[in-house]
């Protein structure tokens, strides 16, 4: 971290912030333009029909088409959850359409053959896909206005139910590394998906786990061989473009012994009055020795200001530290979304194996957050941290839920964890849930949290030295959030500190 | 998240369900039949579920004369004594208490079985009024005697404005399964200050649950300490509602629990108006393979601006076996307040042993000195010498009773 020309980040962050800051008088959420592209979409409604339709389109073979049947039948069993303290109308099932792709989608092919319109909505959108010019290391070439992603970056592009491009693939194999679609992989790598898919989060893992189980459209798979140092960030990007449709996004990432990745994962949709969902699953395997780092920026659209529309986001992340001195560590922010439901979590399985979650969650409007982490201590020496900061504006609900436990055998497992919320207005609410058992008398766990509002003293200091109210509010919640800023890649760091004053903007006065 | 079936009833639940349709309580009744016992998925239950660990209830206890002596006797202290749920008559109160009876629950009704229960099955609750600074101990004795009983019992306390009060209840009774089930509710008037020990000394077979709820009225001060003690599963429910300006509430509470134990103890503080402040903190101490879980919510409403909230828990394992299960929550809808809960749990500090060793003091002496240093905390602030050392007395017991 310390290598980094800091002055020179610094300036760039403060002009970006003040265009930023300008820029967003007119429209609050940028991503919210919607592409006029022609979609195949699947008429609304869940049968096995719907589940048999997504897999023939996805020309799955026999077994995963079965892996899904059965889901589907475990999933007709179960009752959605009501714990979280979330509230939302009843969502029917039946009123969305579970597979929609771009009509001139004919399977993942070279960039060349994307259609403009999916390039265009890309670019627009700031996501680099033109891999040759920034190999050429054109300045500019990514046209990275507003991207969390810099310019070597591989991207997985996922819009709405299918995988429209996936770049550097080249480059990439010839480490040894795969990286495509898990649609792709399902065909392509059978003997790998099969080992690993359904490991971390089993099918019938909780209801929404088991409907992605069933109706997953498309996703990454990552595969790191032995001994390999993945050489760039990996990344994919979620787009909800059409109307009515669920996104179902499946995420496999493998990171075989004594390997190294570091995956970012972006996501927007257009503003719509209605609510959409989104339920994805990410399983993230660590082998011996191996260290993977996923960080979310998750930027799905809110709703409006008076809470109508937005997206659903109903999301189970998990990562298995399988492997002796694995290492995992997730890494989020959180900001847009009407209602986000999620906890990434670690299963310490492998002794002297270290899981980190690093999450900033902000809501404004009547936006409603329920995440938090599950650090599960089951092999001996296991570390975890957890450094959580939740800051709530408007009218919104943010609620940190998380669960550490050390099993009887985790001798030794140490976790340290800090969950701060911030108020901003008198509308909002704070909430923290940890759920702290310790199995073992070896265990140490240490848990704080705290809520406040930002001091009168910080504010007048800020605002003596020319700040508006705004600025010194953005300053103060930059400094607050920055533990966890600290532990996003490079690329990310930038952008965040722009979505913060995004969201915040109009919580104050 | 798993397949809606109806709730399969256990002997607990039936004979529960006898007990209150013969008192007419069908609404309660009703309840139990349609959800059972809580399990572990009513969040207040989360670590207790009644389900697994109670298996069956003794029928209704009947009043019963003999008595056994009580758990712990108090120098000096004015007792009030409850037998098998029956408030026993009283030898004349010192100046400042007047001691009566009411009929029915005391709780204000919410969304808790046992709170239910325990408001349709009390019959005469104990009410007592306190007024001025009332010098001596209020004890109240609440014991269970005879054959396996399910007693239900209820006080209700007043303390009038501006006066001082310390009171004990204790809890003992005779080797049998019981059920207990009780209740306690305290209004503090005005500038109040008010400390209430509760200690569960019950046998071990026995199950032990009470219910303390507290209204705090401006400027009213607070002090609170339950000690679990004694039966095998125990479990204490405070409800503290901080209702004027200027309350303050120290909330204290210790687990004790030896091998086959389980101890819960359960808060949920509300801060419902501007300027309060309170500080919970809780203790556990493991020994063998034994449970204690700590739950802790503090809730601050809407307008509860200036609140003040600390809560704390912390464990301390003695074995390798024990768990210990925290669940410290936080609810806050006010913006300018400060709240935050820590929950920490490990062994005794390795350093602080060595540095008693290694000045010649032996090992089992040393692990005492140091429980005693971590419980200091909570038994330190009792003011009441007598009670002070009877509260360290039965510390002591339970360090040496390996």
């Amino acid at each position: 971290m310390a290598d980094y020309d800091i002055p020179t980040l610094k300036e760039e962050i403060d002009r970006e912030t003040v265009e930023q800051v300008l820029a967003l008088d007119v429209d609050k959420y940028k991503y919210g333009f919607e592409s006029d592209i022609e979609s195949d979409v699947l008429p609304p409604g869940l049968t096995e029909e719907t589940v048999r339709f997504i897999s023939a389109k996805k020309e799955e073979p026999e077994w995963m088409l079965e892996w899904r049947l059965d889901a589907f039948r475990r999933f007709q069993t179960l009752e959605e959850p009501t714990w979280a303290k979330l509230h939302y109308p009843k969502i029917d099932l039946q009123q969305i359409s579970f597979y929609a792709a771009p009509k001139s989608f004919k399977g993942p092919k070279s960039l060349d053959e994307v259609d403009p319109e999916l390039l265009k909505t890309y670019a627009k959108l700031g996501i680099p896909l033109k891999e040759q010019a920034i190999l050429a290391g054109v300045e500019g070439a990514a046209e990275s206005v507003s991207t969390p992603f810099g310019a070597n970056v591989a991207v997985d592009a996922v819009f709405d139910s299918v995988s429209v491009v996936t770049t550097f693939r080249e480059e990439l194999a010839k480490v040894g590394i795969i990286f495509c679609s898990i649609s792709e992989a399902v065909r392509e790598h059978p003997e790998l998906v099969k080992q690993y898919l359904g490991t971390v989060v089993p099918v019938s893992d909780n209801y929404y786990a088991t409907l992605n189980s069933a109706v997953f459209t498309d996703g990454s798979f990552v595969y790191i061989p032995k001994g390999v140092r993945c050489p760039m960030e990996l990344s994919t990007y979620f787009r909800i473009n059409e109307k009515n449709t669920g996104q179902f996004e499946r995420t496999l990432i493998i990171a075989d012994d004594d390997s190294y990745v570091s995956y970012l994962e972006g996501c927007t949709a257009p503003s719509r009055d209605e609510n959409q969902l989104h339920a994805a699953v990410v399983e993230l395997v660590a082998l011996d020795n191996a260290e993977i780092k996923y960080s979310t920026v998750q930027n799905w659209y809110p709703g409006d200001k008076d809470g109508k529309g937005g997206i659903y986001n109903f999301v189970t992340k998990r990562g298995d530290c399988r492997g002796v001195n694995s290492h995992i560590s997730w890494t989020q922010v959180e900001t847009g979304s009407a209602i986000t439901w999620k906890y990434p979590s670690c299963i310490l399985r492998g002794d002297g194996s270290r899981g980190e979650f690093y999450s900033i969650a902000i809501s404004n409007g009547y936006q409603q957050v329920d995440s938090g982490t599950k650090m599960i201590h089951l092999g001996k020496n296991t570390s975890s941290r957890i450094i959580s900061k939740g800051i709530a504006a408007g009218f919104s609900d943010n609620t940190y839920r998380g669960q550490v436990s050390a099993h009887a055998k985790a001798k030794n497992a140490r976790n340290f964890t800090q969950c701060d919320s911030l108020l901003i207005g008198d509308k909002c609410g704070a909430h923290t849930v940890p759920y702290i058992e310790s199995r073992n008398g070896t265990a140490v766990f240490e848990h704080e949290a705290t809520t406040s509002k930002i001091s009168d003293d910080q504010m007048f200091y800020c605002l003596q030295r020319g700040l508006n109210e705004e600025e010194a509010v953005a300053l103060i919640v930059n400094g607050f959030v920055r533990d966890v800023l600290q532990h996003l890649p490079m690329e990310f760091m930038v952008e965040t500190q722009k979505l913060i004053s995004i969201s915040l903007e109009g919580s104050v006065g | 998240m798993r397949p809606a079936f109806p709730v399969r009833l256990g002997a607990a639940e039936e004979s529960l369900i006898a007990q209150l349709k013969a008192v007419g309580a069908d609404q309660v009744a009703e309840r139990v039949t349609v959800a059972g016992l809580p399990t572990r998925r009513v969040e207040a239950y989360h670590y207790t579920d009644l389900k697994t660990l109670l298996r069956t209830i003794p029928p209704l206890a009947q009043p019963a004369n003999e008595a056994t002596g009580t758990g712990l006797r108090i120098p000096g202290a004015f007792a009030l004594s409850i037998v098998n749920g029956v408030v026993q008559n009283a030898a004349t109160a010192p100046e400042g208490v007047i001691v009566g009876k009411t009929h029915g629950g005391v709780l204000t009704n919410r969304d808790d079985l046992l709170v239910n229960v325990n408001g349709v099955l009390t019959k005469d609750a104990l009410s007592v009024t306190l007024e001025g600074q009332v010098q001596q101990v209020i004890q109240i004795d609440h014991r269970i005697e005879g054959e396996a009983a399910h007693v239900v019992d209820a006080t209700k306390i007043f303390v009038a404005d501006g006066a001082s009060v310390v009171i004990l209840e204790t809890f003992s009774g005779s080797e049998a399964a019981h059920v207990g089930n009780h209740a306690t509710y305290i209004a503090l008037g005005k500038d109040t200050n008010v400390t209430h020990v509760t200690v569960d000394l019950s046998a071990r077979a026995t199950s032990h649950f009470s219910t303390n709820e507290y209204h705090l009225a401006d400027g009213a001060q607070l002090r609170t300490l339950v000690v679990h003690a004694g039966a095998n599963l125990a479990r204490t429910h405070l409800f503290p509602k901080m209702s004027g300006a200027g309350a303050h509430a120290n909330v204290t509470g210790l687990n004790l629990v030896s091998d086959g134990q389980h101890a819960d103890i359960t808060m949920e503080t509300t801060h419902a108006v501007p300027h309060t402040s309170s500080q919970p903190l809780f203790k556990s101490i493991t020994r063998g393979r034994s449970k204690s879980v700590v739950q802790g919510k503090l809730i601050v409403a809407r307008d509860a601006q200036k609140t003040d909230a600390k809560f704390m828990h912390q464990g301390l394992m003695l074995s390798d076996d024990a768990e210990i299960l925290s669940k410290p929550e936080l609810e806050i809808y006010a913006d300018d307040v400060v709240c935050g809960h820590g929950s920490t749990c490990g062994k005794l500090d390795e350093d602080s042993l060595f540095y008693l060793l290694s000045r010649g003091i032996p090992k089992a002496e040393a692990e005492t000195m140091l429980v005693r240093g971590f419980i200091a905390e909570l038994i330190d602030p009792i003011e009441d010498e007598a009670l002070n050392e009877a509260l360290q007395g039965i510390v002591d017991t339970w360090l040496l009773g390996k």
